[in-house]
């Protein structure tokens, strides 16, 4: 696998991944169209959840979702195993991808990779990586969100594999085993446009753009809150979340947009695809304004007028509510 | 469909490295383009320094006797009560007394171990606190 390997730089670590993975068994898969496939897109604002004080924010679906459902949808065999023995997880990574040469999907923890920048080791477990070779005791890796190929020694990368506390990966490896001969992408694409249409206009309160809303409001209220230091962490918290590891200003919207132009070849509804793209690259667009105006907010604490950020989002998820009320008549 | 600017601003956070984002190209594909943010940089700088700031208040806490030094290790690991508890196998009621100087006071070895494990530090690192020095 060394030499043949061709490494690629994605916006997003698990559709990364997976596209990387499928294309390299033989099913080429890109990232927009495994991410459009799983109905990644998303937004989930829970704030009895806290993360570092600060309530959940999500902007895409729950870790895992692209490997679970990529085998449902698609009809493609995945090896997943997790490990309780540190020995045999490196044991079967060496195996697959040094004596059967073979591209193997890894859950790791960022905190514990020691190629990741000093301000980016925050505890996240589950970051998704490639490894493609082995040589001595060093791993050789495709870390999806980065320009070239990285490292690691076998250690370090145990560490980073067997991470405890929320999604621990366990050792988490996956690979694709078997690929199906013909694939009905038309009625794929529909179901799962559909799905992912639904779940953003969901009735639920904190999900979708109703979830965006409510968000909003609470933006709103931050107006009355004396602590500054509160309000700055709580800001940049809410851009974090949205630029979290592998995406930039509301890069999961431009991500699906891609998806969408893509599913154009598919014999669907060509305008509706277009309207609905135009309309989800201007929320993304919107969303990065957003992110603008919080930092603005957060640098200049003493002016802070969170009505007009909380504009922001509201004009979003009017955008994502009309995008979506189409999709959802696909 | 609209063009978006590309943001091409520098990210120290990101050590010289820029991420991908897709966009639409003059003709309307979508396609991969690098970018650097500094709207990324500001909130990942903020996340970083609130840690090294709360690390310095609880050295402080340490020194008049309130907090405990797992408190300091936990935010030198950029932890939060939930994830250490979740990481070590204590419930979070249990964490937060352990947090506080008096408890910590009285932990046997077997628990300072557990924590001294999750820190990448010895116990003597705990009960030899020198201060992060």
């Amino acid at each position: 696998m060394e030499n043949s390997f061709k490494h690629n730089q994605f916006a997003h670590c698990e559709s990364g991944v997976v596209s990387t993975l499928l294309t390299n068994y033989g099913l080429p898969i890109s990232e927009p169209m495994a991410f459009g496939i799983t109905h990644s897109l998303t937004f989930f604002y829970f704030p009895l959840i806290k993360l570092n004080n600060m309530p959940l924010i999500a902007y895409r679906e729950v870790p895992k979702n692209i490997i679970k459902n990529i085998d449902k949808r698609l009809g493609v065999k995945i090896y997943k195993k997790q490990y309780k023995n540190m020995v045999e997880a490196n044991n079967e990574l060496t195996r697959l991808v040094q004596d059967e040469n073979k591209l193997v999907g890894l859950q790791t923890s960022v905190y514990y990779l020691p190629y990741m920048p000093e301000d980016m080791r925050f505890h996240f477990n589950a970051h998704n990586l490639l490894v493609y070779g082995k040589e001595n005791d060093e791993y050789l890796i495709s870390d999806p969100v980065f320009e070239d190929v990285v490292r690691a020694k076998e250690n370090k990368l145990t560490i980073a594999r067997f991470a405890k506390g929320v999604f621990a990966p366990k050792g988490f490896l996956y690979y694709p085993q078997s690929i199906p001969k013909n694939i009905d992408y038309e009625n794929i694409l529909k179901k799962s446009i559909k799905k992912n249409a639904k779940s953003m206009t969901t009735p639920f309160p904190f999900a979708g753009v109703k979830g965006m809303k409510k968000l909003a409001n609470a933006i709103e209220k931050i107006q009355n809150n004396n602590d500054e230091r509160y309000v700055k962490n709580y800001l940049t918290h809410i851009v974090r979340m949205q630029e979290e590891i592998g995406t930039g200003g509301g890069g999961f919207r431009f991500l699906y947009s891609a998806f969408l132009q893509e599913a154009k070849q598919y014999n669907l509804d060509n305008n509706k695809l277009q309207t609905a793209s135009e309309l989800i690259t201007q929320s993304g667009d919107i969303l990065r304004e957003f992110a603008l105006k919080c930092v603005m907010g957060a640098k200049n604490i003493d002016r802070l007028n969170s009505q007009e950020i909380a504009k922001s989002l509201v004009e979003a998820s009017k955008i994502e509510e009309e995008a979506f009320k189409i999709l959802k008549t696909i | 469909m609209k063009q978006i600017e590309i943001p091409q601003e520098e990210n120290k956070t990101l050590n010289g490295h820029q991420k991908v984002m897709y966009a639409p190209n003059t003709n309307g594909e979508f396609q991969t383009f690098n970018y650097g943010s500094n709207i990324e940089e500001y909130a990942t700088k903020l996340a970083v320094e609130e840690y090294e700031i709360l690390q310095k208040e609880c050295l402080e806490n340490i020194k008049n006797n309130t907090s405990s030094p797992i408190e300091f290790y936990m935010y030198k690991n950029r932890m939060d009560i939930p994830t250490l508890a979740s990481v070590v196998g204590f419930f979070q009621f249990r964490v937060k007394r352990h947090l506080k100087a008096k408890n910590f006071r009285k932990l046997n070895d077997k628990i300072l171990q557990k924590y001294s494990d999750v820190f990448g530090i010895t116990i003597d690192d705990l009960k030899g606190f020198n201060y992060g020095k």
